[in-house]
Order: C-alpha cells, then structure tokens, then sequence
C-alpha cells in the first residue's frame, strides 16, 4: 500500500488515505495529471479499471469523476478522483483509453450520461441511450426529465427514423459487387436477448461486430435517487433477476458504510445463504442459455427442474420467487423458521441426486466440446486489460473472487478456494459455471450448518436478530462497496447528502457492461455459426448491461 | 384410386401422420426434458395438435414487401405435393401399393432428393438476409449428405439386384437385416442431415439465422411447410423400413402395424439424439461427411458386394 501510496508524491493531491482493507483513495488537485497518474498507476500493476463514475454537483459547479483502478493478482485497488468543471464546453478530460483498453465503453457511458468530453478517445459516440437522449446528458441533475416525457410520441418517431436513416447508409457504405452485408442480429433476434449486435459479415464470415445497446435502459441509477433507502432496494435488485439477492446485498453494505451500522452476525450469514441461492440460480440459468445458443434446450429444462427447489426456498423466506427484495440496509428482511431450512435441504438434495447426469451428460459432451473449446479464448492479459470479472476472468485461470479477496457478510468464516479453469475458451466457462454452483452449494451446506449450530447453541436468535435499525436519514458521505455476483464483481458506489432522504447518487458498475465489450474482438474472422455460442458464453444479462 | 388418393396412403394419413407424429413428438421430448408437455386438450393433450392445426389454417399468411407473392406462395404447396407423392412407391403392407414399378428405389431416392431445392428456393424467394443464408446452407448440406445417403440406399438393391420395393421387401430375411445393419446405420446419419435434424439442423438452426427460410412464413404457408417436412420424415423413415428393416414384415404377421412400430423406433431413436446433442458447424458437418460418412458408405458399399458372393452366393 505504501508502495502505492508513493507513486502520488510527484503530484498535487487533496489528500492520500487508506480505505478498506485493499483500497487507497486519492483526490488529484488538477485533473491534468490524470494521465501521467494512470501511467504510473499501470506499470506498478493496477492494469483493469473496473468502472468510471461521474457525480455531479450541481451547487459547486464541480463534475466530480472517480476512477476505480484494479489490481486483479495482488489485490491492490486505487480510488481516483479529480474535478473538472460541470459547464458543457469545458467539462473535458483526457481519455485513459491509450493505457486502459477496459475504459473504452466506460468513458463513452460517462460521456452519454453526464456529457464529460473525453479529449483522445478513439470512437466518442453515445452508447446505452437512445437517439432521443443524444446529446442531453440525462444525469445531469439539471436535466428536466418530466419535460422530455412529455414528448413521447415525437420520441419515438424520432428513434424509429434515426433507425431507418441508419439502415439507409449502411446499404450506401457496402460494396454492390460483394457478397458483403450488415445483419442485425437482435432486439428480436431468438439468442440475442434485447442487445442489437451490427454484424458486417461477407457470407457466413463476420468481418466486425458493434454491439448496440440499451434496450432496456430503465435509468436505474436516476430511479434510486428519486426513493428512499429503503425503496432504492427495488431499483437495485432489478440490475437482473437472475441474481437479485447479491446485488441488493452490495447496495445495504454501502448505506450500513455511511450510515456507520453494523449488522449483526445472523443477518451475516443469511446474506451468504441468501446470495449463494442467488448465484445458484443464476448460473443454473447461464448453462441452460450456453447449450440453448447450440440449439439443445434440454440442458436449460433440467437445471430449471433443479432451480425451481432453490426458489421453492426463496418463496417459503420472502414470499417472492424471483424479486425477493429480501436483503434490506440492517441486515436482510424477514426471520428465519425452521421448515425455511428444510426447503433449502430439499434443494440441496435434488442437486445431489442429479449432478452427475448433468456432468456426465452435459458438461463432458463431446460435440459441446468439439465446438467450443477452441473460440471465444480469452487470456490472462485480456481479462487484465478489458477489467473482465467473475466467472469470465477464472474460467482464464486469474485468481480473482471478491468472497476472498475483501470479504464481506461471513465469508471471511467460511472455508473456500479460488475455483478456476485453465483454457479460457467457451468450453472453460461453462464448466467453470457447474463447477461454481457446486462450490456454492459447499458454502450453503456450510452456512446452514453453521446457522442451525449456533441457534441450537442459543446464540442466534433467528426470530429477532435479523435486523438492526438503520436510520431514514443518511449524513453527508461517500461509499463503495463490492460484491461477488453470479456475473462478477458489482461495485456500488453510493454518495449522499446531508440528512439525505435518498441517494444523491448511485452508480453501479456491473460485469456484463465490460463483458459485451469483447464480442468484437472475440468474434472478428469467426462465422456466424459462433455468434450465439461465443455471446452465450460470455454470460451477459442485459439487465445490469443496460440498467 | 379415390380412396388410395384422399384417404390412405393420400391425403387424410399424412394429415393424420402430421398430426400424431407431432402430439408424439411433443410428449416424448418433453418426457425426455423432465417436463410434461401439453396436458389438457383432451386425453393426454392429444388435442392440442389438432389446435395448433386449425390455428395455423385459419391464419392470415403474411407476404412480405418486395418478394414475388406468387413464387413465395407457391413453393410450400410444391414442396408439400412434392413430399407427398414417395408414399405411393412404398408398400405399407402386403396388399397396399400404390404404383407398383420396377423402379421403385430409384422413384423414391429422386424425389427425396429434390425437396431440398424447393426449400432453398423458399429461402430465395423470401427476400430475407437469414433466410437466404439458410437456403445456401441447405444445398451445401444436401450436396454433402444426399452422397452418403445415396450410396446407402443403393446397397439393398446391390445386394438383391433389384430397384422393386415391393420385391426387396418380399426377399429380406434376418440374414440380410445383418448384413445391411452397417449401411441402415449410415442411412440413418445421412437422414438426420438431409432432414435437418440435430446435430445437422444447421439451415433452420433459430440461434443462428431466425430458423432459415421458415423465417418469413406465416400462417397457411407455414402449416403447408410443416406438412412437408412431416411428410419427408414418413417417405425417409419408410424408405429406410422398407430397404433395411423388412418392411411390413413381422414377427408373427405381415402387416402396416409392423411397418409404423418400425418407423416410430426410427422416430424414437432422432428424439433422443434431438435430446442430447448440440448443433454442429457448417465446417465440422462438411468434415464429417466428406472426411468420414462417403468413404465409409463407399467401403459399405464393397461390404455389400462381398457379402453377396459369401452369403448369397451369386452374382446376379
């Protein structure tokens, strides 16, 4: 950390500070030294840069930009901030895509939401918004949004001509002799989910891929500062309901932060049971959709057989099958009876008695194998450069888990290694997934054990010790707070006011964002055949990808 | 001649074929899915295909701007009379033929053969990016495995020196059901890919261009599609009963119920394949076939040719 913490002595800094247990935060003077900072910041090993974050405050005149640089092998992360200037022609910075390939896509999400110009970046056009946004900004918070709705009708009109005035030029640009042509694979298309994936292909070869998205941009990130803490719970699990439950647990942990609460040990180990259900889910969900890409929806019956217990048990806890809205900030929501636990045996059971099928059927298959162990390869230094998190960076062999390397809820308790591939092909990621959800039910099997001890002990009490008041208003303060989710890391970073009601500001940097970035690159000079097996693997919700 | 055309083996039994094949499709797959499928249209859901047809029927069959609304809506009609017409080469039973002929096999192998043209033409004719993809992937994959599937289908008739269906089905015994063992299980890996059924169901693959040339079809159109595709399913899966399996030969009597059992083992058999095995490239197919399938049915074929000196004795 010391290490770390040198490298910022040649430069003008606010200050220099410790935070967490692998963090150092840092606020530059002048956001002109960012990028001799950013190279310095690389060579001494912090090569991914999870996520870039704006906020804007309105009454200082000030576009705070926070910068979360990553080092995925020694676990030392830098948090980054400077100012620029919040008017228009001088709210502009240098882009760091020249050191950080993973800032690509983020620089141009910053650029769309909040109009921060970054001066160098190669391809600066507004991504997740659509064309009626272009050019808004609607993150500012001087952004009149009742007044644009007003508009929706002309809205539309205006995206669906941007649309046909688009495709007109694309007929314009291809060769007439040429085999050559753009397919639009997506919002409609069976294996793309809402994702528009502009294919420019000659024949069944693909010659380049620009991903279009943001067909389900909800503006999560607005919607929580409209509610209360409590509220913003329902925005937060709706980055993607696959896996709702860590997520949310990601939110609490920054308010609890701010708010300076400490939730108490049953609610600890109820979020890792909890989540761990979550992952499960999900990633029961991911290898149905890896083989439904290949056209066998068997895989995707079965796992949603074995799923439907795990939600049996989500049911019997909130109520809810898949939006639970279970963990709140103090804790998680409801108490814990006793026949809870024997749905979740049950669910234990039924995954036992079936995964050696699903193994010796579906994981060891060799037509799967033949096709997938040779694309969609990504190495070491990929998962570096491009910030590529979760399931992604440890089916590459990169030793990376945020359960392990800055522990939160009881993880630090719980017995558990880095499971990783060696590959780092499509096939790797799948066999990665069953062998997380394996590792999970470990963890749950584990965290039960553990809860049904204690309460016999009488040192849990599961009818009252699940939460601890938090109080409706929040000081003025700063938060982040990462979690493991079934995708990857989620990093929230909350800000807030003083006696603030609701969140000043949220932004939540999500895997599959970074994730949808590599499909050009995986997927140049491959046919369209690998398309949907390439994208399926790579895991992508267009929940948190849009949010 | 009215009966044999509108009633069986005509119009009503493929209709009826469609209808069951579909209902039995849907229950098994589901079994083999660990769902339960359709469930409360009458006994077993067994109604629901019967819905599924009327809705179809009743439809509005939409033609897409810019196409040739004539060659789009001609091909599936083509396509389905052009499916059809191979039940009256085969002998369902001891007395059922239709149009007897000397040749029969060579009748049954061409007009198996040309379906894939017209489904290409639809693709073509659909104005579609996918769906033009998905015409060029079946002919390279007609090209590739009609080979095989041709070759494979000619070694009954080297090996009982005849093209008569009727007259194959009348010579086979248990001694010709092993040796032709090899080339039935050829057939059968050339009748996944000429049908398109996994892991060769690259020209309709929906993950891939949108179910190729169905992609444009609605309604009537796409009912009179579906007939066709169930109505190759009956002629292949016949043909292949007829030349390897012993036709309406049974163990105890001679009749169509021997016939169908065998054609629904056949069906059986493409549903658990269906069940677990995930698509193929257009690559890999092509290595498959030409590196693997048409030498081995070529070296079949020289099995045949022996087997025929050993076991039978003459060379005709």
């Amino acid at each position: 950390m010391d290490n770390l913490k040198s490298i910022f002595k040649p430069f003008d800094t606010k200050y220099v500070e410790d935070y967490k247990s692998s963090w150092i935060k840092v606020k530059l003077s002048y956001s002109t030294n960012l990028l001799d900072v950013a190279k310095l910041l690389y060579d001494n090993g912090l090569r991914s840069i999870s996520t870039i974050s704006a906020t804007d405050f309105l009454e200082d005149n000030v576009m705070e930009i926070n910068y979360f640089f990553e080092d995925l092998v020694n676990k030392k992360n830098c948090w980054l901030k400077c100012d620029v200037s919040r008017e228009l022609e001088h709210c502009k910075i240098a882009s760091i895509c020249g050191i950080y390939k993973g800032a690509l896509w983020n620089e141009r999400e910053t650029y769309s939401m909040f109009g921060v110009e970054f001066v160098g970046h190669p391809d600066l056009r507004p991504i997740i918004i659509s064309q009626d946004f272009y050019d808004k900004f609607p993150f500012r918070k001087d952004f009149d949004w009742e007044e644009h709705e007003k508009n929706t009708v002309a809205n539309i009109n205006f995206i669906s001509e941007s649309f046909e005035k688009e495709e007109e030029e694309n007929e314009k640009k291809l060769d007439v002799n040429s085999s050559e042509m753009i397919l639009n694979w997506g919002p409609t298309h069976p294996s793309s989910g809402p994702i528009r994936l502009k294919v420019h292909c000659d024949g069944e070869d693909i010659l380049g891929i620009d991903p279009d998205i943001g067909f389900v941009w909800r503006a999560l990130e607005h919607l929580v500062t409209k509610k209360d803490f409590v509220g913003a719970i329902v925005a937060v699990e709706r980055l993607c309901f696959m896996d709702n439950i860590n997520s949310m647990v990601g939110y609490a942990q920054a308010v609890e932060e701010i708010a300076g609460v400490e939730i108490t040990e049953f609610a600890k180990w109820m979020r890792v049971i909890l989540g761990e259900v979550g992952r499960i889910s999900s990633h029961f969900m991911g290898m149905g959709g890896f083989y439904n890409a290949m056209g066998l929806h068997t895989v995707a019956m079965w796992n949603m057989d074995i799923r439907e217990f795990f939600l049996d048990f989500l049911e019997s806890y909130s109520g809810a099958r898949i939006a639970t809205a279970s963990v709140e900030a103090g804790g998680v929501r409801y108490g814990l009876a006793p026949e809870m636990l024997d749905e979740l045996q049950k669910a234990l059971d039924k995954f036992d008695a079936t995964k050696d099928d699903i193994r010796s059927i579906f994981v060891k298959n060799p037509t799967m194998r033949s096709r997938a162990s040779t694309i969609g390869i990504l190495s070491k230094d990929d998962v570096y450069d491009y910030a590529l998190c979760g399931v992604l960076a440890r089916a590459s062999g990169v030793k990376t888990d945020v359960r392990i390397d800055e522990p939160y809820g009881a993880y630090e308790h719980i017995n558990m290694d880095y499971v990783t591939q060696d590959g780092g092909s499509s096939k790797d990621r799948l066999v990665q997934l069953f062998e997380e959800i394996e590792q999970s039910v470990d963890i749950i099997k584990q965290a039960k054990a553990h809860i049904e001890k204690k309460i016999e002990e009488g040192e849990f009490n599961p009818t009252k010790d699940y939460m601890v008041k938090v109080p409706k208003k929040l000081p003025k303060g700063e938060a982040i707070s990462r979690v493991e989710w079934a995708r990857g890391e989620v990093l929230m970073h909350l800000v807030t006011e003083e006696k603030a009601k609701s969140p000043y500001r949220l932004k939540m940097k999500a895997p599959s964002f970074n994730h949808t970035m590599m499909v050009d690159y995986l997927l140049k000079g491959q046919t369209l055949s690998d398309i949907p097996l390439v994208f399926g693997s790579l895991y992508v919700c267009q929940g948190d990808l849009d949010r | 001649m009215l009966f044999e055309i509108f009633i069986f083996p005509g119009i009503l039994y493929i209709l009826l074929w469609t209808v069951v094949l579909y209902w039995f499709f849907r229950k098994f797959m589901a079994s083999l899915h660990k769902r339960v499928g359709p469930s409360f249209n009458g006994p077993a859901g067994s109604y629901q295909t019967l819905f599924d047809l009327s809705k179809l029927l009743t439809k509005e069959s939409i033609t897409p701007k810019g196409v040739n609304p004539y060659l789009f809506s001609l091909m599936p009609l083509l396509a389905t009379i052009l499916a059809i017409i191979p039940t009256a080469l085969i002998p369902w039973s001891p007395s059922v033929l239709v149009v007897p002929s000397e040749y029969g096999l060579l009748g049954l192998v061409v007009l198996i053969g040309i379906e894939p043209f017209l489904l290409f033409l639809t693709g073509f004719g659909s104005n579609n990016k996918y769906s033009f993809l998905g015409g060029i992937r079946i002919l390279t994959q007609m090209i590739s495995m009609e080979t095989a599937f041709f070759l494979s289908a000619l070694s009954p008739a080297i090996l009982f020196g005849t093209l008569n269906l009727a007259s194959i089905v009348e010579q086979s015994s248990w001694l010709s059901f092993f040796v032709l063992l090899p080339s039935f299980m050829l057939y059968f890996i050339a009748l996944l890919g000429l049908l398109e059924q996994p892991p060769f169901n690259i020209p309709d693959a929906e993950q891939e261009i949108v179910y190729g040339f169905y992609t444009e079809y609605s309604g009537t159109n796409y009912f009179l599609l579906k007939v066709a595709e169930f109505s190759e399913f009956m002629a292949v899966f016949a043909g292949g009963v007829v030349l390897f399996l012993g036709g309406y030969k049974g163990l105890f009597f001679d009749n169509f119920i021997c016939l169908f059992i065998k054609m629904l083992f056949i069906a059986i058999v493409m549903m658990v394949i269906r069940a677990s095995t995930p698509r193929i490239t257009m690559k890999q197919m092509l290595k498959f076939s030409w590196k693997y399938l048409v030498p081995l049915t070529l070296l079949n074929i020289v099995w045949i040719m022996l087997s025929k000196i050993l076991f039978f004795g003459t060379i005709v």
